[in-house]
């Protein structure tokens, strides 16, 4: 009887948990809805391009006429809210085709020429819309965008009419494609695919495989410059419905994906996200506010530009008798005693001293011609001090997954009233306080960041200081 | 600032002026009191240089300032060759000739045969102003002669160091023992009374090492303006102990030390702050066995070749070595 409470209790708590972590780890997005959403109207699949944003919307393209699918819904089309200024957007305008108000024109992507737009309609079905009941697939097709007009229309190599291919992305560098599709072999629902460009031709779609792709439906793949890929998926684990996920490609195979943290993924539905080149800024379609609107997310995170590299604390020295090495062999015995206990002979000596301190350091000099000894001939007073800096005490490597200690308790900045001790971990996650712990997901070498800052004092204003380190993460054998 | 008082402004203007460093000095010893030197040493022409002459002559200088226009003497302790002090070989049978020069040709500055370095060239050079040969006679034992009175205006003017020059040779011109002497530039013919601002200084030093093993004997040659490296020769020092050369920079160079009878040479390099001031080389005895009336010689020469001055009274005073300590920070050996 005990077991089954036992095993009961496990089961409700074991959900949670995955919330408990999120909870410790502070928020580092911000997010906002544009202003450019069209109210009372479905607004999805960002783009960022040069001049604003691409997207799509099912609002009314024309006063008069606007076409409505045969299951009554509103036709997307894609439109363009250029930037009114760093913050703001201009009245979002179409980009027409011939396929405008005739058949869904939705998620798209653009190719790094900047001009060719690869964007998801529908497959023109030929023979099978006899069928009444008959749904056109989607299909990716390519134009060019001259002004506000998209020409030169002509069909993606893979669409089908009898399955859905769309939401493409390419990567930088237009070698590669990602779209989604549920042709069939797949891992259930729709899953991402990709194409390579080989001799001017795009090569058969390859499965992203089951790492990315679920049993339920993968969906809006993009390839950010990175090289990290986000997508949004409905499998289990999420916090919503649908919710955005991140992987990379790591020595051939792909990372287990990463949920998003909130609030980018909510208990709504949250699907296409696109980001700027340093990750630091994006967006999004969500309907946690009821309907599909495109947000703008944030990065809070604080990452200095420029931040000393941390500075071991040495106490070790070299000392000398200046004019005595300018020689080779000279008739002294050079006889070193460093105020801490510790002695040494010649002309040139190290030491390295246990701690701060300040030391006497005394040279008795022995002439091996007469004999003569004499005692403290010349003595220096040196102050050994720890390097005023934010101090990182970590190690140096750690393996994945396994949780390490950081601390800032040596930091050595005399007359700082320290008040926040901010840890980027250089992995799009952060820490606050002067002890924390962090488990690394992934291998390679991150640069942790330690920004230590003071509330402004009275006459002066908050003071800041920053001082990385390399933590080299290594798969776990 | 205001100064009142007659003799301010006298010290003052001295200061001002930068008179001559000799004017500091009363070098009337030779050898000099910070030199520790307790003789010259002369033999005669017929002795064998392995006894510690090369030359069997030795010239010394003497400067008197130009301001001091009384007459001055130049006292000979111990001028005869015989009896204490001096050195016989077989019997005292040695005649030295002590010759003081002055005007024109005795200046070294003007006259490099005045050196007295280059053998067979007119060392003698100038006006003799008065000589006398001493042979083994008791009476001038261990006692002192005086030559003089001389007036300081018969020198051979210096205006580098506003200074008249006078010039005493010493040869040993018969025999074959070694002449061991000092001398004493004097404002009395009596008694050893300094000469206000002389100095002494020769090119060739020849002198008696102590027969101790603790008392150290020092020579100061000065370092003047352009020199980068003095060449040392050293002649018979038979191993007899180091030479060490010392400075505010230098705590010791060690010399290379000459066997019997030969020259042995090294430079030693000069640094730029150690220019107008002296060096101090010092003579250490060997420890253990006593080399006995050991003489030696010793020369300096710049790097091109020009003898440098020994000065009975160091210019600049006695060099004292700075030592300098330095420290930076090194990574930790792992």
């Amino acid at each position: 009887m005990m077991h089954r409470f036992l095993y009961i209790f496990i089961a409700l708590m074991v959900p949670l948990l995955p919330l408990r972590t999120r909870a410790q780890q502070p928020s580092v997005f911000e997010v906002k809805r544009m202003s450019f959403n069209a109210d009372g109207f479905s607004n999805i699949s960002p783009v960022i391009v040069k001049d604003g944003v691409i997207f799509c919307s099912n609002k009314r393209f024309s006063g008069i006429k606007d076409r409505i699918s045969f299951d009554g819904r509103r036709l997307y089309n894609i439109y363009i809210a250029e930037k009114k200024d760093s913050s703001d957007f201009k009245k979002p305008m179409v980009l027409k085709s011939d396929r405008s108000n005739k058949f869904n024109n939705g998620p798209s992507c653009i190719a790094p020429d900047g001009k060719t737009i690869y964007f998801t309609s529908e497959v023109e079905t030929g023979q099978l819309a006899a069928d009444k009941n008959f749904k056109n697939h989607s299909g990716i097709f390519i134009a060019e965008l001259s002004g506000m007009d998209l020409i030169s229309l002509r069909p993606f190599k893979y669409n089908n009419p009898l399955y859905d291919v769309g939401q493409p992305s390419l990567s930088k560098d237009g070698k590669y494609i990602f779209f989604s599709s549920d042709m069939p072999g797949g891992h259930g629902g729709s899953d991402l695919y990709y194409c390579e460009m080989l001799n001017g031709d795009w090569s058969s779609p390859v499965n992203l495989g089951p790492k990315v792709n679920s049993a339920g439906a993968e969906n809006y793949p993009y390839m950010h410059p990175s090289g990290k890929l986000y997508f949004t998926s409905d499998r289990p684990g999420g916090i919503g419905q649908l919710d955005i996920y991140t992987t990379s490609l790591n020595h051939g195979s792909w990372d287990e994906p990463l949920l998003l943290p909130e609030p980018i993924n909510s208990t709504s539905d949250d699907f296409a996200l696109v980001a700027e080149d340093n990750l630091r800024k994006g967006y999004f379609t969500s309907n946690r506010n009821n309907e599909d609107d495109i947000y703008e997310f944030t990065s809070t995170i604080i990452r200095f530009a420029v931040c000393d590299t941390l500075i071991e604390n040495n106490f070790c020295y070299r000392f000398f008798e200046e004019n005595a090495v300018k020689y080779d062999t000279l008739p002294f015995r050079y006889e070193w005693k460093f105020g801490d206990a510790s002695t040494a002979t010649g002309p040139v000596v190290e030491h390295c001293y246990a701690g701060p301190g300040v030391y006497t350091v005394q040279l008795d000099v022995v002439n091996l011609i007469t004999k003569e000894i004499t005692y403290n001939e010349k003595n220096e007073t040196v102050v050994v001090t720890e390097e005023e800096q934010p101090y990182i005490s970590a190690p140096d490597s750690v393996s994945t997954g396994h949780s390490i200690a950081l601390s800032a308790e040596k930091t050595n900045l005399p007359g700082w009233n320290i008040s926040r001790y901010y840890w980027n971990f250089g992995d799009e996650t952060i820490g606050l306080g002067m002890n924390v712990n962090k488990s690394f997901l992934k291998p390679g070498t991150y640069n942790i960041q330690l920004i230590v800052s003071t509330e402004p004092e009275p006459g002066s204003n908050a003071r800041e200081a920053c001082v990385s380190k390399n933590i080299i993460v290594f798969p776990t054998p | 600032m205001k100064v009142k008082k007659p003799i301010y402004k006298i010290l003052l203007l001295t200061c001002l002026l930068g008179l001559p460093l000799f004017a500091r000095l009363s070098g009337q010893p030779v050898p000099g009191k910070d030199e520790n030197i307790p003789f010259l040493v002369t033999f005669g022409k017929e002795g064998k240089t392995s006894w510690g002459d090369d030359d069997f002559y030795q010239v010394f200088f003497f400067s008197i300032l130009k301001d001091y226009t009384k007459p001055f003497y130049i006292r000979v302790f111990d001028p005869d060759c015989g009896g204490e002090n001096d050195e016989i070989e077989g019997e005292f049978n040695s005649k030295t000739k002590f010759s003081v020069y002055g005007g024109k040709g005795v200046d070294p500055d003007k006259n490099e045969e005045s050196k007295g370095l280059l053998k067979g060239l007119n060392y003698k050079s100038g006006n003799l102003l008065a000589s006398k040969i001493f042979g083994n006679e008791a009476k001038y034992d261990n006692k002192y002669y005086t030559f003089g009175p001389f007036n300081p205006s018969e020198g051979d003017f210096n205006a580098k160091w506003n200074s008249y020059i006078f010039k005493i040779v010493c040869e040993g011109i018969t025999g074959d023992d070694g002449n061991l002497y000092r001398y004493f530039l004097s404002s009395d013919p009596d008694k050893n009374i300094p000469v206000e601002g002389a100095n002494a200084f020769t090119y060739a030093y020849h002198f008696r090492m102590w027969n101790d093993f603790r008392s150290v004997a020092h020579i100061y040659p000065y370092i003047d303006t352009g020199i980068v490296y003095i060449r040392q020769s050293n002649f018979d020092w038979d191993n007899d102990g180091s030479i060490l050369v010392v400075s505010r920079y230098k705590q010791g160079i060690p010399v290379p030390i000459s066997n019997e009878d030969n020259w042995i040479k090294s430079n030693i390099p000069i640094e730029p702050p150690e220019v107008g001031s002296s060096l101090d080389f010092q003579f250490h005895k060997r420890q253990g066995e006593l080399v006995k009336n050991n003489n030696v010689v010793i020369t300096l020469e710049n790097q091109r070749g020009d003898a440098l001055k020994f000065f009975s009274s160091p210019i600049g005073g006695v060099p004292i070595y700075q030592p300098k300590l330095g420290y930076e920070k090194v990574k930790p050996k792992k």
